[in-house]
């Protein structure tokens, strides 16, 4: 019989409290999990970015547009290998108006060489670049709004007014977690022939890809350059700075996120403080025979800390193992088919989970100190005394 | 009867639990009474934004006046139409609405700041904003005035500095403007004429804006407007406008924050069950003394739920109070509508401080019932053995 073995054994005594202590921290670890991997999906967007892709857009705001021939201009920059560009239609699917999804309208000829990541069989491709109205939806926009190859579907624009209408000539997959797997892309060309004759010929952003990503940020500044003295300047930035520029609006909801991962935390530390503190003084007779017998103080100061830290390993594996269906299969797999654009992924995080078990057996360790330091200080005879 | 100094006085005895549990009751009070605030105080500030007086007119099918264009020449046709106050003086405005990127204060990155570019008569218009510091902008200038709220939180965007606009158009800050909490207060307004050579609208506005005879007038209004389809626009009412800008923020909020606040009761219900649980087990022999004594079960349930419900009052009260304090952060959020941001305050109405209590004694109604029936279950003759 080692210690830690009888500290095990001791939660068997009052298994009712250690099985509500239980749930309470299991409950506090899944709520702490999937608040970190809500915060990590957001923000981790950058991670996965492409390091070689650098995108061009008006300095002032990514809401305004640039001239056309910019695109010509890019594409004649050192160390760009292949560019493309696009325009946000911010369309909408009237039978189901109330899901948000990408449009946007694109170079037909390059789009889909400088994402490659966006997967379309060859002959959807093919089919495509031959009819003007045609569109190539993501699979899982697809599967939510019911659309198949070859339905015509209509498209309203908040921007554009009228209805568009678009022929389903190709699906595309996924051959990366960071892809967004609902937007539906069409010809930049369909859109530009109908737009009145003061607003044709604007692209929203150029995106480049360059020859060596280590020429990304270089890249960047020598675009901006050309455009400096011009009428419309630029900022070019790569792939990641650009995913992560659009955090700074929501940086305020991330840090209110971050204090209410801490306040569970602390709930979860109060529980566990007040059940190891209660247990600690119905024994406090046993701990005074215990060192009655030749145990140290320090022996009972273990004893106290490992049965705290058992508490905590088991409420940290339960509150794991009830985060792993929540998050993958429940709330990610809504998240990921209802806002998919800025969800793509949503799933736990190995090292996530390992800060959630790791966390709650160090606040459990935490919590015991005070009583293990008080027990293991308390004079063997007063020890003896307490009755309860 | 039930014996509540009995109660009261025994969760002064254990001072250490009773505090770990309270305040943990307290931290999730204040947590759902703060997200609960937040909800409010955007609503309110979407809310107050529009008058139910005022007619919004965009390009059909626009959802911001962000995305809308209206031609110029519409401005007169909208201004004629049936329902527009004959007495108002403007009876309407046309402006342009763009967003520009500005570095925040304190923070990384940038973030988009709407920018109203507004005419002469602007403030006779709406007559609720008022220059708190400072004075008007100068029409036909380079001069600005900014919302309070934003006052202070970007680069150049204060009293006297200022920013540029575009490459080479700086803007002076000469006034900052105070608009009863509405979203304006997050705007920075421009002299439309500048605004427009600087964007590129010429010969076009976002919106146009009109003062209604009564908002009875509405009707009339809008079918006058939407009858000439040749012109392409839409009219809502200005309060029905901004309710659905604020919708898709307020549910992002609403959904976060309802699941936090189940799982932090949760957590916190079991916290005040072990509390009540050991507490039941470690007075045996004083509840088999109150049976003895002629206390019915029923007295002992009703007061152990008691102890347990003043327990999560005392916590839910802390926690509330806190939750007021909340009403001095300001708290700034891309509004996904407008692709702005916008400064949100939380807003303590006494309805949710009121409900904040109610829900911590929920709590330890909930919490407190199991112990409570095991209390009221046993037998005094046992108990007093023990």
């Amino acid at each position: 019989m080692t210690l830690p073995g009888l500290a095990f054994r001791n939660l068997r005594r009052n298994l009712f409290r250690v099985v509500l202590t239980v749930i309470g921290v299991a409950v506090a670890i899944l709520a702490f999990v999937s608040l970190r991997t809500l915060v990590w999906a957001w923000t981790s967007g950058g991670e996965w970015a492409a390091k070689d892709r650098v995108v061009t857009r008006h300095k002032v705001t990514f809401v305004m547009t640039l001239p056309l021939r910019y695109y010509e201009e890019v594409k004649q920059a050192p160390h760009v290998k292949l560019a493309t560009f696009a325009n946000w239609f911010g369309g909408k699917d009237p039978n189901h108006d109330k899901e948000f999804f990408s449009t946007l309208a694109v170079e037909s000829k390059t789009y889909f060489d400088v994402y490659p990541e966006m997967s379309v069989p060859a002959e959807q491709l093919a089919k495509w670049q031959e009819n003007r109205k045609g569109a190539i939806v993501g699979d899982v926009l697809a599967k939510k709004l019911g659309w198949k190859l070859g339905d015509r579907v209509v498209i309203q624009s908040g921007i554009y007014a009228g209805d568009w209408q678009f022929d389903i000539d190709g699906i595309y997959t996924a051959t990366a977690k960071s892809v967004d797997r609902s937007t539906l892309v069409f010809h930049w060309k369909y859109l530009n022939e109908s737009l009145p004759d003061r607003a044709k010929d604007q692209v929203g952003w150029i995106v480049s890809r360059v020859d060596a990503s280590g020429h990304a940020a270089d890249t960047g500044v020598a675009i901006d350059k050309i455009f400096d003295e011009k009428d419309t300047q630029t900022l070019s930035q790569d792939e990641r700075s650009f995913n992560t520029s659009f955090l700074a609006a929501f940086s305020a909801i991330l840090k209110a996120i971050d204090v209410i991962s801490v306040v569970i935390l602390l709930i979860m530390l109060l529980i566990l403080g007040n059940t190891i503190a209660m247990g600690v003084r119905e024994r406090t007779n046993e701990y005074g025979v215990l060192r009655a017998i030749g145990f140290l103080p320090r022996h009972i100061a273990l004893f106290i800390l490992f049965e705290a830290m058992f508490l905590g390993m088991l409420g940290g594996a339960l509150g794991l193992a009830m985060a792993y269906p929540f998050v993958n299969l429940g709330m990610g797999r809504w998240l990921e088919e209802n806002m998919g654009s800025f969800f793509p992924y949503f799933h736990v995080e190995p090292s996530i989970a390992a800060m959630g078990f790791a966390l709650a057996v160090i606040l459990a360790g935490a919590a015991a100190l005070l009583p293990a330091n008080q027990a293991a200080r308390l004079k063997v005879v007063d020890a003896l005394r307490r009755v309860a | 009867m039930i014996p509540i100094r009995y109660n009261i006085r025994s969760l002064a005895v254990r001072k250490t639990t009773t505090l770990a549990t309270a305040l943990g009751i307290a931290l999730v009070v204040f947590v759902v009474a703060s997200s609960l605030m937040l909800v409010t105080g955007i609503k309110k500030t979407m809310g107050t934004t529009g008058h139910k007086d005022i007619a919004l007119v965009m390009r059909k099918g626009s959802d911001a006046e962000l995305g809308s264009v209206v031609e110029e020449p519409s401005i007169g046709i909208i201004l004629a139409a049936p329902g527009v106050s004959k007495t108002a003086k403007p009876a309407g405005v046309g402006e342009i609405v763009v967003v520009a990127a500005m570095e925040k204060i304190g923070a990384e990155g940038v973030t988009n700041v709407q920018m109203r570019g507004v005419t002469d008569d602007v403030l006779q218009f709406r007559p609720e904003v008022r220059i708190v510091d400072g004075r008007p902008a100068q029409p036909g200038t380079d001069e600005v005035i900014v919302g309070k709220q934003i006052r202070g939180r970007f680069k150049g965007v204060e009293l006297g500095q200022s920013f540029d606009v575009k490459k080479n158009r700086p803007a002076k800050v000469v006034g900052i403007f105070e608009a009863g909490g509405s979203s304006y207060e997050s705007e920075v307004w421009v002299d439309r004429e500048t605004l427009r050579s600087a964007f590129g609208r010429e010969g076009i506005v976002s919106s146009v804006r009109v003062k209604l005879e009564s908002p009875a007038s509405f009707d009339a209004f809008q079918l006058g407007i939407e009858a000439d389809k040749r012109m392409g626009l839409m009219a809502q009412r200005e309060v029905t406008y901004y309710e659905k800008q604020s919708e898709g923020t307020s549910i992002l909020v609403a959904a976060i924050g309802t699941l936090i606040a189940f799982f932090v009761s949760v957590g916190a219900m079991i916290g005040a069950m072990i509390t009540m649980y050991a507490a039941v087990a470690n007075r045996q022999r004083e509840i088999g003394t109150l049976r003895a004594l002629g206390f019915s079960r029923r007295s002992i349930l009703g007061s152990f739920l008691l102890e347990s419900m003043t327990l999560a009052l005392v916590g839910g009260l802390v926690g509330t109070v806190a939750a007021m304090g909340m009403g001095f952060v300001r708290f700034s959020m891309m509004n996904f509508a407008s692709w702005s941001e916008i400064v949100f305050s939380f807003d303590p109405t006494p309805g949710i401080l009121g409900f904040a209590l109610v829900f911590a004694g929920g709590m330890g109604l909930v919490g407190g019932f199991f112990p409570a029936l095991r209390a009221a279950r046993v037998s005094p003759v046992a108990a007093m053995r023990a």
